[in-house]
């Protein structure tokens, strides 16, 4: 045996012989058998959960009103079977203004679903013309189940926007077989890349990166020390082998130990993952040499410090303080490209004229500077939210925006967007034909525009689209048609507080619903009007369907299933007739609209996840990758766009624009006269003639104090501290990979930032690291007098 | 048995070890460097299969000679070989034994395992060891126990096992720092006997050791340090020769005669001490015998002579058996190395 193999071999039997490794194996099969009995089980439930109801007082009052013989009749229906209690609380309520607690109100609701005879033909006409209550209807002895959904369904209906449409499918939290809690309103396939992608790095960041490798610095302290005991080492030195072998031996026995109890954690997680959640995710094992790589690095610091100081305590201080340097670098470098990389990332562009109106995803509308060179926030300094919009009325001068709360992987409950709009001073929209005075002109629009009003947009918007002189907000359930003259009536009320006028936020009476029960979607959904028609399409529940507008309401004229899961994210856009179709990594389809019989992939594009698609008045359309990449298609010049269902890539012509900011765009959008307005690094614009050759104007604000610091201080200085917190990255990469993908559950969700990382780039510069500190080392030891 | 590496040496290969104007010092104190020389212009040469001692007090240097010789230390000028070779070199640690000053074990080895252990460092086979291991028990009297936890033994049976593992891969040299420390009158013995053996097999031997009379017994030769400087090398006798004046030696006489009776002779040198043997009664005392008065009746008297030269002692024989006084013992004490020592180290403070 070679010597350094037989200090290895004694490393690992002392291991096996200390004491330390059982009590620490004994600790991890303490936590995995806690762990064990918990897991998730999924299934089909139409109970209403305390979240399920979104808006409590809204329903109340509904309820109270149905009371009284006012409202709808499914309003009244569904008053007429509450038990005598409630309805007399409700009656009282009327009177009292006494509030009912909201719990009360979920188990009363949740006793309704299991009555026979809630459904009534006058109180929900429309409900036998949906195909899935048409079924449950006709059956005539309904089993609980069916009765609880179509009960379900029914209120559904009867209170929109006060109780969450539900799905039907949840996912319970179960502890040895006992759920808890409500259910989760989602599947489990679903919920599957929330854990692979947060949950799974998120716990072995705390559970192993944090306190495990503590556990395993404080251990390991202690063994290069204990080779310098002066009766033992000197023995070891006068044997015929390198000083450096001997310590590396003893490193790589203490990384041994450690990756003995890893891999004892890892694997008990593994199983855990496997055979309670369903979740076989090889990822978690190969976390086990990405553990012992991260515990190599902060072992290499713990050791050196023990050449020196031959102190245990001294070994941990200075890997604790090392750890805190790292750590505070990182976090100061996240924190700063937090706030500097993501937020003010343009979403949006509108152009009036020559000059842009933007929207970043902080939720901030920018009127650009050009005396300042910067970027102006107009309407108030918001955090976090998200903005649809915003959207120019020519003709009255007005600027539109919705601004949703920003719910990231759409989960944390429903939100309430607002639609705001303020209007412009003519001379700012109009310049050569204005009639201010110069002083006027001298003031700038960011001073000048103040919000006119915010009435509510329908709940649970995930899209507004304009159309004609007016705005289309889309819900899953239904799409409304915002009604300016009814908003202004509502302006009217006001109330004053505190001396100043303040406006009541409105709900949905602003708008108008015109759609019916054909209009019966899930989110995620997609709406692209078709250019020049009265034609909207709509992608939902891995389906395309056309509606036409008559006037009044969406009639649907067709629809076309497509072959990709409900619940995949997919976006839009309409180049000629032909309806591409991108779902969220794959390769993109294409549908003619005037068939809509057959479908057909957009091969010469590939595999990719299209985020943003913005369409010319030409007929070009822009399609935005979520990695940055911008291409053009148009309607190829010797199209065969008549005689054939069959609709193929040979009718589109596809280009990848040489622009400064491909690769690294945001957004784009196409002006009046055709030019391509491209969003890119972040904050810069750049406006791009016809033919896309050459920009015809650019938008480049000045760094700011804090981007220059961390352009040129904070980031390099990160590049060379050995971070290995960001190994991190690595697990949170392989975890999330189980087939390589993670799905977006919204439309937002293809917004998140994508700060593209080298996820190996850890293992690089860590590996480094390790190198120098040890060739330190082994140079130390070299040289010291022992 | 054949030793694991045949010794092909050159020219000067009747020495074992070969130590050359070798100095160390050490720069001490962070803030405010000061350097102490713990090795001063050092010259030694220890030839084959003799057994050789280093001798001096703690501080001397001794231990830091040792680690010079197996390259754990640097030194700062001279040159050291072992074996003819660089001293501290891989080639030269293969063909060293050597047993640490305060032996620590690793907690978690058996004898067995520790011997295997140290016998893989010295690159032997595990069959290679198997072959040694009955036989080495056996001689550091260790059989029987070899699969106790060595946390458990004591510090001569850690001691002995150290010596094991020294001579287990057959080395040409053995180094051996303070190998008799803690031991029983026993195990010292039987340590010696080892050495005996070793030394019979032509094994050279370097040691280290406070215990002058084992020393005495045990070395060819020996060298005394002091301060980091070589004080004296050579044979015992040699040493005692050049380092003590042979004449003026002690002198004890017991005659028997009054110690009053001696002194009326006036024939003793001043440093002289005359006093009476009495003798105590070894038998327990009760409380219904009297105390007894210590016995004079033979009237003993005991001469002792701090130094005094060989006529003079002769001399004095001849007037005490002139004057009809008998001695009952006379013993004239040879220098003892340990005399030497003390004069040497003496000297150097």
């Amino acid at each position: 045996m070679k010597p350094y193999i037989a200090v290895l071999y004694d490393s690992l039997i002392e291991s096996v012989r200390s004491r330390v490794l059982w009590i620490l194996l004994a600790g991890w099969s303490l936590i995995l058998l806690a762990l064990f009995p918990l897991a998730l089980s999924e299934g089909e439930t139409y109970r209403i959960g305390t979240g399920d109801v979104t808006n409590a007082g809204a329903m109340m009052d509904q309820l109270a009103q149905a009371s009284a013989g006012r409202g709808t009749r499914s309003q009244r229906a569904v008053f007429a079977k509450l038990d005598e209690d409630f309805q007399s609380t409700l009656k009282d309520r009327e009177r009292s203004k006494r509030k009912i607690a909201i719990g009360r109100l979920v188990a009363t609701l949740n006793q309704l679903l299991e009555k026979e005879d809630l459904y009534d033909k006058q109180a929900w006409p429309t409900a036998d013309r949906r195909d899935e209550l048409k079924e449950i209807l006709e059956t005539p002895k309904k089993s609980p189940d069916q009765l609880q959904k179509l009960n379900r369904r029914l209120l559904d209906l009867a209170f929109p926007g006060s109780i969450r449409p539900a799905t039907g499918q949840a996912t319970w939290l179960t502890y040895a077989g006992m759920k808890f809690m409500d259910p989760l309103p989602f599947t489990m396939r679903q919920i599957r890349p929330f854990i692979e992608a947060n949950l799974f790095p998120f716990i072995m960041w705390l559970g192993l990166g944090q306190i495990a490798m503590m556990v395993a610095i404080v251990i390991t302290a202690p063994m290069i020390p204990d080779m310098f005991q002066t009766g033992s080492l000197h023995l070891l030195l006068s044997k015929p082998l390198s000083r450096s072998l001997l310590f590396l031996s003893k490193y790589i026995g203490g990384c041994i130990f450690v990756a003995m109890n890893v891999a004892f954690l890892i694997a008990g997680l593994y199983f855990y993952a496997g055979m309670q959640l369903g979740i076989w995710n090889n990822g978690i094992l190969w976390c086990i040499p990405l553990f012992i790589f991260a515990f190599m690095v902060f072992y290499s610091v713990s050791a050196f410090v023990g050449l020196i100081w031959k102190n245990p305590i001294i070994c941990v201080v200075i890997t604790a303080l090392f750890w805190g340097v790292c750590f505070t670098i990182g976090v100061v470098r996240n924190i700063a490209e937090g706030f500097l990389k993501g937020p003010p990332e343009i979403q949006s562009i509108l152009p009036i004229g020559d000059t842009p109106v933007t929207a970043n995803r902080q939720g901030r509308i920018l009127f650009w500077n050009a005396d300042a060179k910067a970027w102006q926030v107009a309407f108030g300094d918001v955090n976090g939210q998200r903005v649809l919009g915003p959207f120019w009325d020519a003709k009255q001068g007005n600027l539109y925006f919705g601004r949703t709360r920003f719910v990231p992987m759409g989960l944390g409950g429903s939100s309430s967007p607002r639609l705001e709009f303020a209007r412009f001073p003519e001379w700012a929209t109009n310049p050569s034909e204005t009639t201010a005075t110069p002083a006027e002109q001298k003031r700038k629009p960011w001073d000048d525009i103040r919000l006119d009003s915010a009435p509510e947009l329908p709940l649970d918007t995930t899209d507004v689209i304009p159309w004609d002189d007016s705005l289309l907000s889309i819900t899953a359930d239904a799409a409304y048609l915002f009604d300016q003259e009814s908003s202004s009536k509502n302006e009217q009320q006001k109330i004053s507080v505190f001396g100043f006028d303040m406006k009541l936020p409105q709900a949905t009476e602003s708008h108008r619903k015109v759609t019916d029960a054909d209009w019966d979607f899930r989110k995620p959904i997609a709406a692209c009007r078709v250019p020049n028609t009265s034609e909207l399409l709509v992608v939902s529940k891995g389906a395309l369907t056309l509606f036409e507008f008559d006037g009044k309401k969406f009639v649907k004229r067709n629809a076309l299933d497509l072959d990709f899961p409900a619940e995949t994210v997919a976006n839009i856009a309409i180049c000629g007739r032909t309806a591409i179709i991108c779902p969220e990594d794959s390769v993109p389809i294409l549908v003619n609209i005037d068939s809509m019989s057959d479908s057909s992939e957009f091969e010469s594009l590939g595999k990719v996840t299209i985020k943003r698609t913005a369409i010319a008045e030409d007929g070009r359309v822009a399609l935005l990758s979520k990695s940055g990449k911008l291409w053009i298609v148009q309607p190829s010049a010797n199209a065969n766009t008549t005689g054939t269902s069959e609709p193929s890539e040979k009718n589109l012509n596809l280009t990848t624009p040489n622009l400064s900011g491909q690769g690294f765009a945001s957004t784009m959008a196409f002006d009046k006269l055709g030019k391509l307005w491209v969003a890119h690094h972040i904050k810069q614009i750049d406006v791009w003639d016809n033919a896309l050759t050459q920009s015809t104007l650019t938008f480049r604000p000045a760094p700011t104090t804090p981007e220059f610091l961390y352009d040129y201080l904070i980031n390099p200085f990160y590049l060379v501290n050995p971070k290995p917190s960001a190994i991190q990255e690595t697990i949170q990469y392989i975890l999330k990979n189980p087939d390589n993908k993670v799905t977006a559950i919204d439309r937002a969700d293809l917004d998140m930032p994508t700060i593209q990382r080298d996820p190996w780039q850890p293992i690089w510069t860590n590996a480094i690291f390790i190198a120098v500190m040890l060739s330190a080392s082994c140079w130390l030891l070299y040289r010291q007098d022992l | 048995m054949a030793a694991p590496h045949a010794s092909s040496l050159p020219s000067n290969s009747s020495l074992a070890i070969d130590v050359d104007h070798l100095s160390k010092s050490y720069r001490e104190g962070f803030i405010f460097p000061r350097i102490h020389a713990a090795l001063k212009e050092v010259s030694l040469q220890v030839t084959r299969g003799e057994v050789f001692g280093l001798l001096g007090p703690n501080g001397a240097g001794k231990t830091t000679l040792i680690k010079v010789l197996l390259g754990i230390l640097h030194p700062t000028k001279g040159a050291a070989q072992v074996l003819t070779l660089p001293a501290g070199s891989k080639a030269a640690r293969r063909r060293i034994g050597y047993l640490p000053e305060n032996l620590v074990f690793p907690r978690h080895h058996t004898a067995r395992s520790a011997l295997y252990f140290y016998g893989r460092l010295s690159e032997m086979s595990n069959s290679q060891i198997a072959a040694r291991e009955n036989e080495l028990f056996e001689l550091v009297s260790l059989k029987g126990r070899e699969n106790e936890a060595v946390r458990r033994y004591s510090k001569g049976m850690r001691q002995r096992l150290g010596l094991a593992q020294a001579m287990l891969h057959d080395p040409d040299l053995l180094i051996l720092d303070e190998p008799t420390d803690g031991l029983d009158p026993m195990g010292r013995s039987q340590i010696r006997e080892v050495l005996e053996k070793l030394k019979n097999r032509g094994k050279t031997v370097f040691l280290n050791s406070h215990i002058l009379q084992e020393v005495e017994l045990i070395c060819d030769r020996v060298a005394i340090m002091a301060l980091g400087k070589l004080r004296g090398m050579g044979t015992i006798d040699g040493l005692i020769r050049n380092h003590t004046q042979e004449n003026a030696a002690a002198l004890v006489l017991e005659v028997i005669s009054e110690p009053s009776n001696i002194e009326q002779l006036r024939m003793l040198p001043e440093q002289a001490i005359i006093e009476p043997i009495i003798f105590e009664s070894l038998v327990e005392q009760t409380s219904e015998s009297p105390p007894l008065a210590p016995s004079a009746e033979h009237n003993l008297s005991r001469i002792s002579i701090p130094s005094i030269d060989q006529a003079g002692a002769d001399r004095l024989v001849d007037t005490l058996r002139a004057n009809n006084i008998s001695i009952l013992r006379i013993e004239r004490a040879r220098p003892s190395l340990e005399q030497v020592f003390m004069n040497i180290v003496g000297a150097a403070k």
